[in-house]
């Protein structure tokens, strides 16, 4: 649907592959819901968000990956995608809590321009051991998810963020002239 | 971007010409900034003028001869000038607040020796404002002084030889040299403070003698002082490219602008849409509940008989 947010955002095409919603993902930040596309200041994201997997099977567990994928400008995204965070292992109708902290959440600060910042959600058929990347820069959903078998993604959303005072406008570097 | 600080250029430069400047020149520069001086009063000489530019604007001045512009100084300033287009040059208005002192500098200076030098070139000189001229130049030209007024009685070739040593120091030591020759003290002083006061001072003196030079032999010099930033030392094409990308890049700054905000927008209609069909059936079963209740609840309101007693 090219009125899904999550299209007209871009993350599918930038993060994701276009894919069919079928888990329930809340996120929350200091006990208040993300409206998916919204905006937040660095200052109410710093400390992680409560993920709530809504369903009725705690069977079935759930990987969640954040990323930046404007990271370090948007309209230089060199580092493509920034790892934020990730957590396996959260059983359905469960938090984020519950599951097994891979890569530890890392508060978003950016410094040029409007960042998204991207919640994905994968089901995971089997308990599996997800190992963590070397670094968090240059992570790549896509290749992650088909590293590990995951599929398509069954939830995500996303939200924006820039420098707690604007946007950190163009800047002149001395290699690169103005970006 | 461009195109509307082009057009703001073009549009002050059409307002002068009807004053009777060059138009020829007006229309023949670039659209970035123009050789007369009237039209330079109000643009902003962007540093990216060329050096290409510049010196298309001197040639073209030296080769036409201009018009006086709008008369800004009162003819108390009719010297004997020999030369019609010292006239001219009176006549041309200044950048600056004060035209009168300017040119009793021009005066002063062509009234001295310097007058030999050919006045199609000094009218030409007054196009050329330089604006990056640099304002550390009336210091250097007195501290040059002693040494040049050694190589100027070799004749109009000190021009030349100013011209090819580079610097605004050059020029500014000549019109120093100038004023020492007809030995007005008075006069040097006042053209030291004025130069000092005047930004465009700096601009006046090697603009004259870069010009006592008629044919091109060292644009170096020529350049070397006017731009004193270069910023923007690459030709115009590269210019043009830069500019390109910055209208490409700042278009995709757009489209993610408004892809966000449609984003956001999409996301509150489709929650206003599941809100609002929510609420709908949380009323509607409230509504259900409500039914089935009071049908189900006997009326106790009314009194009623009941037995208590044992027998």
């Amino acid at each position: 649907m090219s009125r899904d947010p999550l299209v007209v955002g871009h993350v599918v095409g930038d993060v994701l592959d276009p894919f069919f919603k079928s888990a329930s993902l809340r996120v929350l930040y200091n006990n208040r819901e993300l409206t998916n596309g919204s905006e937040l200041k660095p200052s109410a994201v710093v400390h992680e968000p409560r993920v709530e997997i809504g369903g009725r099977d705690m069977r079935t567990l759930y990987t969640l990956v954040m990323v930046d994928p404007d990271a370090p400008s948007p309209s230089n995204p060199t580092k493509r995608e920034h790892l934020h965070w990730l957590v396996t292992d959260i059983p359905e109708t469960t938090n984020s809590s519950f599951g097994n902290e891979i890569v530890c959440y890392e508060s978003p600060r950016p410094t040029a321009g409007i960042h998204r910042f991207v919640f994905v959600l994968f089901r995971q058929e089997v308990r599996q051991t997800i190992y963590a990347p070397g670094w968090r820069q240059n992570f790549n959903t896509r290749d992650f998810a088909a590293l590990y078998n995951l599929g398509l993604p069954v939830a995500a959303m996303y939200f924006n963020c820039q420098r707690e005072n604007g946007c950190g406008g163009r800047r002149y570097h001395p290699v690169s002239g103005w970006t | 971007m461009w195109s509307s600080e082009n057009a703001k250029h073009n549009n002050k430069k059409k307002n002068k010409s009807g004053h009777g400047s060059s138009s020829r020149i007006v229309s023949s520069s670039s659209a970035r900034s123009s050789p007369s001086s009237a039209s330079s009063i109000l643009s902003q000489t962007p540093r990216r003028r060329t050096m290409e530019e510049m010196w298309k604007d001197i040639t073209l001045a030296t080769l036409h001869q201009e018009t006086p512009l709008a008369p800004l100084l009162e003819t108390t300033h009719s010297h004997p000038q020999h030369h019609h287009h010292h006239q001219l040059q009176l006549h041309r208005p200044h950048p600056t607040a004060s035209p009168s002192f300017r040119t009793m500098i021009l005066q002063d200076f062509l009234s001295g020796p310097c007058s030999t030098v050919s006045p199609a070139s000094a009218a030409a000189a007054e196009h050329i404002t330089l604006p990056p001229s640099p304002p550390p130049l009336p210091p250097t030209a007195l501290t040059l002084k002693s040494g040049l007024e050694l190589r100027y009685p070799a004749g109009g070739g000190g021009g030349g030889g100013g011209a090819s040593g580079g610097a605004g120091s050059g020029g500014g030591s000549l019109v120093v040299n100038a004023h020492s020759r007809s030995s007005s003290n008075s006069n040097e002083s006042r053209v030291n403070g004025q130069a000092n006061k005047n930004g465009h001072g700096g601009s006046f003196m090697p603009s004259y003698f870069s010009d006592a030079v008629i044919s091109p032999p060292s644009p170096a010099g020529l350049f070397s002082f006017c731009s004193k930033k270069r910023m923007m030392p690459e030709g115009p094409v590269v210019d043009g490219d830069r500019r390109y990308k910055r209208m490409i890049k700042n278009r995709e700054s757009a489209a993610r602008s408004r892809a966000r905000k449609q984003a956001y927008t999409n996301e509150l209609e489709l929650e206003v849409a599941h809100l609002l069909e929510e609420n709908a059936k949380l009323k509607k079963q409230q509504e259900e509940l409500r039914m089935a209740m009071a049908d189900q609840l006997p009326n106790r309101n009314a009194l009623q008989r009941s037995t208590s007693a044992p027998f």
